[in-house]
This record gives structure tokens, C-alpha cells and sequence, in this order.
């Protein structure tokens, strides 16, 4: 049976369109948005604010990292634009590079179709040699890219005409177009006069022979200070972006941040703490935004550890810890207790998992039966003369996970468990949580829209390099289920799986999930047309566009 | 004197060199690896290898310290930051300028101010003025330079807004003729350069203090008294010159501890100079950044204490021919 092939969509019609879809509230779907005016313009500077620095302008150098990747997304094209729809389904992709796609009957290839008017900045045609070029170069060993794994079912990307490409895959699975879809494409006819081999030690070089394809250009970079966008004239989307410049300006200190956000020097800062919400909501020339995030916080029980072994006791733990009370105090209206690694907003969340309230009493009676007893009357129960205790690891920076720490201290000693909270840095919590040698820690498990959960639940996944199941969980059932779900095809069908999978982790409690958060966006009312979502916070930025200064 | 100085170069590279070594073994030593430090949670053991061999990590650790200790001794190459694929050497370059701006700049203010107040001080002992100042000076010093930094950004940039909350230029500075770009720096340079030159200037106004109330005691000062030269003219010439000897000697030791002061500074002021470029690195593992930035400190702290000695030796030959 034929596939069915995508229609190439007239993007230049959205600037006529965006005022009446504001109009009728017709935001995309699972985001949120600032209310637009009436009158889209174009030209105007729009300063966001960041609290970290671009790395490189080869993506595939360095280790992924949040502020880079949304600077180099503005600068270059992916093949397909995923939707913010993940509260509907499955993911779905727009053209962005690609004007179109088709599958194979087999669904073991998938063959794009070359926007015909892209070109590089200086002018040259984006090809479907940049696509194999850049396929090369994410799978080369010497260019070592930390994604690389995803292009693994990949065995080819094949030009078929200089605006045709087609991947091959292994086999069809649910998800082959995020998998060909992960990283920006590149410019091969410049780039590629670098070996791989070079790659690495040549950062410089990268930056003094940009070329790019996406809405920006690079106007100028002064490290630690500002990334200069400017619009790059030859993007193919006629009448994009309206803005004439975006600068990113790096400003380290959160506090410095807002300082620059509300004496306007800034028109948009991705994330503000919740503790600035209320004045920033308070502020009439600001806006605050939410919306929820693809990010669980969670206890990590090591389950390997005697302690936490049984998931029993985990449950006990987690019918100890008081999450609405943790969640009311550190996020307020903008956070919410999690249960599962699928976070609400994503369609694949199962609602009809059972809930685990806090029940101290309940805690005590599951942690008697298994022989824990307070034998010595110091307070703390004990089993086999070693007491309940142990120390719980959250990272350095960040407030809300060390806070949240204190206050499991505080609920799991009415319990009679003696917890030491300690604080490190991140890259310790990284190598103590990958090699096992913890107790328990205070992490997040990001999620992306494919929902594979290998990483953070497959018994394959434990130890360094493995992936990340910190909490060393091992379920043949959960690994059958995780297995069989990365074997459909229609990601429709893997709703089942996922659900039994999400009523098996609440049962055995590998993690305690503790809350989801949103991310708060805060935003200059002279900016207009800003809808981050879920994916990416600049994601519809050639849109955004801004009122002169009053 | 050359002896002197021969012996005091040869121990500080001695002290340069095991600041070095123990460095680079601490930081191997210590949990955390620049490769686990990435984003994605889907970086599996080939990537993990693949990236470890590209930055010749894989290698035994003796290894890779004499490779990295070779390129450094016979050709002072830094190697290539993980974090940014730079070269480490135009990493500091680029920083560098910024810091030493910052700290001269915080340097006039700690010692014109603290100069002042010390004399202010030093002219009516056990007065109200001398009292208000030495607990503004306790006060100032007793504070952690980044929690002042960030009152001074609360008040001066945002409460009243007279200076910029941070960063070297403006967003349009690249825009503006050469003498209206060096203003805008200047504006910008204000509020760090006080705020670490206000920190400071409390110690140097009570060493000034104490210094000038112990040269005012002396005969030769009642001498000039007597010869009725002018109360301003003993203090601001005679008085000031005699006194000022040991803060020459704390004024090496001061610019060191405006550089490590200035760290901290640049995170809270977003000020793209070596601490800043520090910062970033330790929290992305970024080795060869890492050590070479701390041989900058070491270096400047060395020299710092090498200035200071010498300028001990040339007031008290006794040093010297110890």
C-alpha cells in the first residue's frame, strides 16, 4: 500500500494569516503563546537573554547542550520541523528543508524532496549531497558525535538527484523519521574540504567558513558576551524572519538576568525561576509564559542497593515523602506531582495510573512488616543492627533539587529514616549516578516525543556508557515491553505497551517521581508572536516580530 | 641582588611546576569526566570511546601528562579546549584583556579610595570620622565580593538605574564611532571596577591608616612642623611618601587578589575575562582550560609574591643577602 506523501505548504502565507490565527486563538497545540497585535512588522532587534554560552558552530563537535543547539537551529535547517502536537499523538513533522517525503512500501526507506529555492548563505543550492554529507559526518568515529546512535538503523543516505535523498534503514520501526531527522544539515561543499580527522581542533575554522541555510546569519560572535543573528537574506521562506537582528546576549548570574530583564535591556529570557514569576507577572511591560516540560524530577533508588532493593520499601518511601506539599512549595501553580516518566502533556501519559498519596502511617506499617524497628530508640529504624540511613545527592545550581532534598530529610525522619542530604556538582552526580556508586539522588529524566524509554528503564541500559537507568532497575517484563516497543511501526499502536510499562513503574517504584514542572518563559510585551513549546524555546523565531521603543 | 633574583625565579618555577603537576592529577582524580557531561542521555560506550580516543583520554594518565607537559615546556601550546574546540592559548588571549582592564581599573579605585580614607582616618585619630570609617571598612571587606556585586547591580542598575547590569558593551556598541565605544565601555566597566575597588579599598585604608599615624610620630615630622611648613604639605608630602612603603609592598600582593577577586566578579557582571572563561570550564570539565588558566593564576600569584619580595629587598638589604 502506498504510503502517502506530504504536501508542500505555502509558509509564506502564515505572516498574512498570523494576526486572524491570534485572533482566534489558533496557538499550536500543547504550547503556549503571547497574545499577538494586530500588525505583524518587520525590522527591529529582538535581545533574548541566556544564562549559557554558544560552544561551537559545528554541532556535531561538542556535547549537546541546550543554548547551542537553539542558536545553531536558527542558523541552519533540519530535514522536517516536528509540531508541538505531542498532546495529540505521536510525533508530526512539517516541511522545512524537505518540501515533501514519501516511504518506501516497505517503509525501509524514506526518500525527501528538496526544498528547489534553498540555498546556502553564499548563495550556493542545498543539495542532497549536503544530506549524505552530513549523515557521513554524524556516523564518522572521528567526529564522535554524542547522538550518533541514533543514525545506527541507517545504513545509507542515498542521492537520488541533487534535490532527492533517501535513507535506508535496517528495518521500519516507529521511529525512523525522528532518528533521520536528528541533527542540522551541512554544508558539504564547504565543510567538506576539512577531513573528519580535523574536525575536532577546529572550532575557529568552523566559525571563519559559515555558511548557513537557516532563517539567520551570523553576524558577529563575542564569546561570553553576545551571539549576533542577522537575517540571512538568501532563507527560502520569502518575507522571513521579520526580525532584522536577534542577539543572544550570555548572562551568567540568574539574579543579573532578571536585573536585565526588568530594566529592559532583555526581551526574552527562556526560563525564570519560579520564585520571579509573581513579580514578573506583576510587571505590566513583561509577560510571563508557561507551559509544561518534558523534564521528570525524580529519587533515583539505587536498586541495587540492600536498602532499596525491594520495591516494597520503595513504595513505602514513596507513600513517606509528602510530593504536594514538595511540589506547592518550590513551584506553586507552575509545577505538579509527576507519576510517571511520561509527563502529562504528552499524549502517551496513562491518566489512569493508580495514585500513591502520602500516607506516613501506611509507610510505617509495609516498613514493619519487612523488619525494619527502631530496636535501640535513637529515633531511626534499623534491621539486622544496620540503621535506615542514607545519603541523598542532588546537584550543585540547582535550587529546587536541593531544596527538595532538605524536605525529604525532614519528611522521611517522621518516619524514622535518617537522610543526609549532600550536594555536589553535576559532573560528579553524573559519574557517582552512571557507575552506581550512590544511595539515592535527587535527578531529572528527560524525555523526548518517541518516547523511547530504553535508556532510563532497559536492564541494558545500567552502568557508564550503557545509557541512563541510574536507579540500576531490572524487570524482564519492563525489558520485553521496552523491546516491543521499539518494534511497532505505527506509534499509534504503542499506547499498551507504554501504559503497562507506566502501571509496572508506579508498582515497583525504581524512581519516585516527584514533580513536573513548567517552563517560564518571560518575554517584553514589545515582542510579539512568541510560542515556545515543549521542543525548543526559540522554536518559531523567524515569526517573532517587535514594536519600536516607546 | 642578581643572585637574589636568580634564586627567587628558580623556586618560583619550581612552585609553578608542582602547582602544574598537582593540578592536572587532582583533576583526573576527581569525579566527573568531560564525556559524561553531555545532554544527551543516549550517549552510549562506542560514542563514549570514539570520544575519549579523539580527545586522548584513553590514554594512561603518565601518558598524557608527558604529552601534554612536552607541548607546553617546548612550545607553550595549551592544546585545544573540549568544551569550545578552540585553542586554548587564543581562549585566554581573548579573555585576558578583559580581566586585567577590570583589575587595574578596580586597583586605581581600591587605592585611590582606600588612600584617602586611610589619611582621612590617619588626621584625627580616635575621632568620629576615623571611628565611621574603620567600620565601613570592616563592613565592605566582611562581604562576599559577589553577594555586594549583586546589591550594587540591585541598586545602581535596577533600582536606580544609572550603569548597566552587566556585560564589556552594549548590544549595538559594534555600531558606535571609536570614542563613543570607548565611553560605552567605560559605562560599563563603572560598576565592576567599583564594586571590586570598594571591596577592597577597606584593608588598604587601614594599613594607610596605621602607617601614616606611626610616620606622623616621628622626629623628623615634628622637624618639618617646627620649620612651619603647612599641616597639608607635612601630611600629603612628607607624611605620605614615608608612609607608603608597605602599601608598595601590598600593592603586588593586591593585584593578585583583585585577579582572584575579579573571578568572581565576572560571573555575577557577565564580564568575558578569565573568570568567566574559568568558570565555564570547570563546570564542563574542560581540562587543558582548566590547567591553563590555573597556571595563569599561579603565575600571577607567583610573580605577585616575587614583586612583593623584591620590593622588600631593595627597601632592606638584609633580604637579599639572606
Amino acid at each position: 500500500m502506498p504510503i502517502p506523501r506530504y504536501g508542500r505548504p505555502a509558509r509564506f502565507l502564515a505572516l498574512a494569516l498570523l494576526p486572524a490565527l491570534a485572533a482566534a486563538g489558533c496557538g499550536g497545540r500543547g504550547e503556549t503563546k503571547a497574545p499577538a497585535a494586530v500588525t505583524p512588522r518587520r525590522g527591529g532587534t529582538a535581545v533574548v537573554g541566556w544564562n549559557g554560552d554558544i560552544k561551537t558552530f559545528n554541532e556535531l563537535l561538542v556535547p549537546s547542550n541546550y543554548v547551542t543547539t537553539e542558536v545553531l537551529m536558527r542558523l541552519f535547517l533540519r530535514l522536517v520541523d516536528e509540531q508541538p502536537d505531542y498532546d495529540k499523538g505521536p510525533p508530526t513533522f512539517a516541511p522545512l528543508l524537505a518540501r515533501s517525503w514519501e516511504w518506501s512500501a516497505d517503509r525501509k526507506a524514506l526518500t525527501f524532496y528538496l526544498q528547489p529555492e534553498a540555498r546556502w548563505s553564499d548563495g550556493v543550492p542545498v543539495t542532497a549531497d549536503d544530506v549524505r554529507f552530513t549523515w557521513q559526518a554524524q556516523t564518522s568515529h572521528d567526529v564522535g558525535w554524542d547522538s550518533a546512535n541514533m543514525k545506527r538503523q541507517i545504513t545509507d543516505v542515498e542521492v537520488v538527484d541533487p534535490k532527492t535523498a533517501r535513507f535506508h534503514f535496517t528495518r521500519a520501526y516507529g521511529r525512523q523519521m525522528t532518528d533521520a531527522n536528528e541533527g542540522v544539515i551541512l554544508p558539504a561543499h564547504v565543510w567538506g574540504k576539512l577531513p573528519f580527522s580535523q574536525w575536532h581542533r577546529s572550532g575557529d575554522w568552523f566559525h571563519e567558513h559559515l555558511v548557513v541555510d537557516g532563517a539567520f546569519a551570523l553576524e558577529s560572535w563575542e564569546p561570553h558576551q553576545q551571539v549576533v543573528l542577522k537575517r540571512n537574506e538568501h532563507y527560502f521562506e520569502k518575507g522571513f524572519p521579520l526580525l532584522d537582528r536577534v542577539v543572544v546576549r550570555v548572562v551568567t548570574d540568574q539574579a543579573s538576568l532578571m536585573t536585565q530583564l526588568f530594566n529592559g535591556e532583555l526581551d526574552f529570557v527562556p526560563q525564570v525561576a519560579p520564585a520571579d514569576a509573581a513579580r514578573i507577572a506583576a510587571d505590566p511591560r513583561l509577560q510571563l509564559l508557561a507551559y509544561w516540560f518534558r523534564l521528570v524530577v525524580a529519587v533515583a533508588w539505587n536498586n541495587r542497593s540492600p536498602l532499596f532493593a525491594d520495591p516494597e520499601v520503595r513504595r513505602a518511601l514513596a507513600q513517606a515523602i509528602d510530593r504536594q506539599t514538595i511540589v506547592d512549595t518550590l513551584w506553586g501553580k507552575y509545577g505538579r506531582v509527576a507519576d510517571s516518566p511520561i509527563v502529562k502533556a504528552v499524549w502517551a501519559h496513562d491518566n489512569a495510573l493508580p495514585p500513591l498519596s502520602y500516607d506516613p502511617a501506611a509507610a510505617q506499617r509495609i516498613l514493619a512488616a519487612k523488619g525494619f524497628r527502631d530496636s535501640d530508640g535513637d529515633g531511626v529504624l534499623d534491621r539486622g543492627g544496620k540503621p535506615f540511613a542514607f545519603e541523598l545527592i542532588s546537584n550543585a545550581g540547582n535550587q529546587q533539587r536541593n531544596d527538595a532534598a532538605v524536605m525529604i530529610q525532614a519528611q522521611l525522619k517522621k518516619v524514622g529514616i535518617k537522610v543526609t542530604p549532600r550536594i555536589i556538582d553535576f559532573g560528579t552526580l553524573v559519574e557517582l549516578t552512571d557507575e552506581g556508586r550512590y544511595e539515592a539522588a535527587v535527578t531529572g529524566l528527560g524525555m523526548d516525543t518517541s518516547l523511547d524509554l530504553t535508556g532510563n528503564f532497559h536492564s541494558r541500559s545500567i552502568g557508564a556508557g550503557n545509557g541512563s537507568n541510574f536507579a540500576r532497575y531490572s524487570n524482564p517484563e519492563v525489558d520485553r515491553l521496552i523491546d516491543q516497543s521499539l518494534a511497532v511501526v505505527d506509534l499509534k499502536d504503542v499506547r499498551p505497551i507504554l501504559d503497562r510499562i507506566q502501571e509496572i513503574l508506579n508498582r515497583d517504584q525504581p524512581y519516585t517521581f516527584l514533580w513536573e514542572s513548567q517552563r517560564m518563559p518571560a518575554i517584553n510585551r514589545r515582542l510579539h508572536d512568541v510560542r515556545p513549546n515543549m521542543l525548543f524555546s526559540l522554536s518559531n523565531i523567524k515569526e517573532w516580530w517587535i514594536e519600536p521603543h516607546r | 641582588m642578581p643572585g637574589f633574583l636568580l634564586r627567587r625565579l628558580a623556586a618560583s618555577l619550581l612552585l609553578l611546576f608542582l602547582v602544574l603537576t598537582v593540578t592536572f592529577f587532582l583533576l583526573r582524580l576527581a569525579p566527573g569526566d568531560p564525556v559524561g557531561l553531555s545532554e544527551s542521555s543516549r550517549l552510549t560506550a562506542e560514542e563514549r570511546a570514539d570520544q575519549r580516543r579523539i580527545y586522548g583520554l584513553d590514554r594512561p594518565l603518565p601518558v598524557q601528562y608527558a604529552i601534554w607537559l612536552s607541548a607546553v615546556a617546548l612550545h607553550f601550546d595549551w592544546g585545544t579546549s573540549l568544551a569550545y574546540q578552540r585553542p586554548v592559548n587564543r581562549l585566554i588571549a581573548e579573555a585576558l584583556p578583559a580581566t586585567l582592564l577590570l583589575a587595574s581599573a578596580a586597583l586605581v579605585v581600591e587605592y585611590g579610595l582606600g588612600l584617602l580614607l586611610g589619611v582621612a582616618a590617619a588626621r584625627r585619630p580616635d575621632s568620629a570620622l576615623d571611628h565611621l570609617i574603620r567600620i565601613l571598612s570592616l563592613l565592605v571587606t566582611s562581604q562576599p565580593v559577589f553577594w555586594f556585586g549583586l546589591m550594587a547591580i540591585l541598586v545602581f542598575a535596577l533600582a536606580w538605574p544609572v550603569v548597566p547590569a552587566g556585560h564589556l558593551r552594549s548590544v549595538d556598541a559594534a555600531d558606535l564611532a571609536a570614542g563613543r565605544r570607548a565611553l560605552d565601555l567605560l559605562y560599563h566597566l563603572a560598576l565592576p571596577a567599583l564594586v571590586l575597588g570598594v571591596h577592597g579599598c577597606g584593608a588598604i585604608a587601614r594599613v594607610a591608616r596605621g602607617s601614616l599615624l606611626e610616620v606622623l610620630g616621628r622626629d623628623a615630622i615634628t622637624a618639618a612642623r617646627a620649620r612651619g611648613l603647612s599641616e597639608r604639605r607635612v601630611l600629603w608630602v612628607h607624611a605620605l611618601r614615608n608612609a607608603v612603603v608597605p602599601l608598595i609592598q601590598l600593592f603586588a600582593l593586591s593585584a593578585t587578589a583583585l585577579l582572584s577577586g575579579s573571578f568572581v566578579t565576572e560571573v555575577v557582571f557577565s564580564w568575558p575575562g578569565i573568570g568567566l572563561l574559568t568558570f565555564t570550564a570547570l563546570s564542563a570539565r574542560d581540562y587543558p582550560l582548566v590547567l591553563a588558566t590555573t597556571a595563569l593564576a599561579a603565575v600571577l600569584a607567583i610573580a605577585g609574591n616575587l614583586a612583593a619580595d623584591v620590593a622588600h629587598a631593595v627597601a632592606d638589604p638584609r633580604v637579599r643577602d639572606a
